[in-house]
């Protein structure tokens, strides 16, 4: 009959469909997971290296902290102070 | 009073038939939601404003030159135009008896070079295409507006969350099922003798479930032209409704506590990885399904623009001008299929319902999904962000976020539900692609 044809049809795509979509995207997780995997052996996370740059402080950079520390906490002081009174 | 006869039954009232009165009322009614309800604002309103001038009588914005002219001309042009269609009309006929003639000569009958022919006749006495069928012509037949839109919304997506869990990708595959499931209910539907739907419309229908507006152009302007009014229409009406339909699925399908469910922090994603990615999409594309190439080309080629970070004016235009002229002329072009004749048909219902049922269907298979893989992983998965694998970005993954939120007022999965929720196009792009390759 013509309906079971049309249902047969109907079924057939949503496998194939289903199918094509779950094999397809899985290739596509694997290749993205290779592809992070490689460029993060070529090129060491260079988001990270800035980060680690920091930890590593010259003395310059520190010095400049410690001034901006004070200069901070001067100025905390100051508003406590005046708003006390 | 000759005179005022002649203007009189010029009037758009003494023409107007109950079907395009309806449809001038529908495409109020798309108005109003758009302007007062909000529901996707940006397509509904070209779309509402386009049905009615589609409808205004003897105007003919919607139709081309030679049925305009087979609707007003006066007697000798019609007769003119059955000589080049190799027919003659009968002189003790009524003249409206010879338009039916003509209108049953052109659709069934002629070949393309009487078509032609008697469309030259048409043009030659001044009848010309209307706006609307121009632009359906250019935009849609081409196929070209949704896939500038499609670039467009490559270049508005960023692609980091997927990178950092592609795992996601899995989410955005499963609710893709919604699709699938919906082509069998439609036709499982005209196999009950309820509608009548073929293989080619029923797939077009499904990929409402795809919650993507240009893919489901796409898709029907190949598939099944006559439905695209319906299929736009009811695309575009429940992507706007995503706020109000997948809540209730996801409560009834997670428990509080796997809502409550925090997710590990993303890691951050190099700028290589964001540029190779496009490219490498583009190359399975190529390898596995070049049916889905112009979609997804066209989607990697605007996202390779966006992060290669060098043309940044190129992308500025896809992600704003560009794609607002072709929502403008896209919208129109879709309106120009609401008339009467074609929309106001039982099909139409059996569209909207199944529509819904699509997204519902979409929204569970991408939550269990995420059950399922809750299981075997050790990283854990909030089930809420599977919900986010229907496309409709970025609306799913606020609708997940905003849920998850409900729960557990520290959690936020937005970042986390952007991942299936791009995922969710390049799946619904790659379920197109199939259904083009298996029925086109």
């Amino acid at each position: 009959m013509q309906d079971t044809e049309l249902l047969h049809e109907g079924l057939a795509l949503m496998g194939l469909g289903m199918g094509f979509v779950f094999v397809f995207l899985t290739v596509l997780v694997i290749s993205v997971t290779l592809m992070s995997k490689l460029i993060g052996r070529f090129q060491p996370a260079p988001v990270a290296s800035p980060a680690r740059g920091k930890s590593v402080k010259s003395s310059a950079s520190k010095e400049a902290d410690d001034e901006v520390l004070a200069v901070i906490s001067a100025a905390v002081h100051r508003y406590r102070s005046s708003r006390r009174r | 009073m000759e005179k005022l006869i002649t203007l009189w039954e010029g009037s758009g009232l003494y023409n107007l038939e109950l079907g395009q009165a309806v449809m001038i009322l529908v495409g109020l009614g798309l108005l109003y939601l758009a302007i007062y309800k909000k529901f996707e604002p940006l397509l509904l309103v070209p779309i509402g404003f386009g049905g009615i001038l589609a409808n205004i009588p003897e105007a003919g914005l919607a139709i081309s030159a030679l049925d305009q002219a087979i609707h007003v001309a006066n007697p000798a042009v019609l007769q003119q135009m059955a000589s080049t269609l190799g027919a003659t009309l009968d002189p003790l006929a009524s003249v409206e008896a010879w338009r039916e003639t003509l209108v049953y000569l052109v659709n069934d009958g002629a070949s393309p070079d009487q078509l032609r022919a008697a469309r030259d006749v048409a043009t030659n006495v001044g009848y010309s295409d209307g706006l609307l069928y121009v632009f359906y012509s250019l935009a849609i037949t081409t196929g070209i507006a949704p896939l500038i839109i499609f670039m467009g919304v490559g270049a508005m997506t960023d692609f980091g969350p997927l990178l950092a869990n592609p795992r996601t990708l899995f989410l955005g595959a499963a609710a893709q099922f919604g699709i699938f499931a919906t082509v069998f209910g439609a036709v499982g539907m005209s196999a009950m003798g309820w509608m009548d739907f073929s293989i080619n419309q029923a797939a077009a229908i499904g990929i409402i479930g795809g919650a993507d507006g240009p893919t489901s152009i796409y898709v029907s302007s190949m598939l099944a032209p006559e439905l695209l009014g319906a299929i736009a229409v009811a695309a575009y009406a429940y992507m706007a409704l995503v706020p109000l339909i997948q809540p209730p699925i996801m409560r009834l399908l997670t428990t509080k506590k796997e809502r409550e469910i925090a997710m590990t922090q993303l890691r951050p994603v190099s700028k290589l990885e964001k540029i190779v990615f496009p490219l490498l999409l583009l190359v399975l594309v190529a390898l596995f399904l070049p049916d889905a190439a112009p979609l997804l080309g066209m989607f990697c080629f605007g996202n390779l623009m966006r992060e290669c970070g060098v043309v940044e004016r190129l992308t500025d235009t896809a992600q704003n001008a560009l794609i607002n002229i072709v929502t403008i002329v896209l919208g129109l072009a879709v309106g120009s299929k609401l008339m009467a004749e074609s929309f106001l048909a039982l099909e139409t219902l059996g569209i909207m319902g199944l529509g819904i049922v699509a997204f519902g269907i979409g929204t569970s298979a991408g939550v269990l999904m995420a059950k399922l893989m809750n299981l075997v992983s050790r990283m854990p998965i909030n089930p809420l962000i599977g919900a986010a694998g229907v496309s409709a970005v970025p609306m799913a993954a606020r609708v997940a976020n905003k849920v998850g939120l409900e729960s557990n007022p520290h959690n936020f999965l937005l970042m986390h539900a952007m991942g299936p929720n791009v995922a969710g196009v390049i799946g619904s792009a790659v379920a197109a692609g199939v259904m083009i390759k298996y029925l086109g």
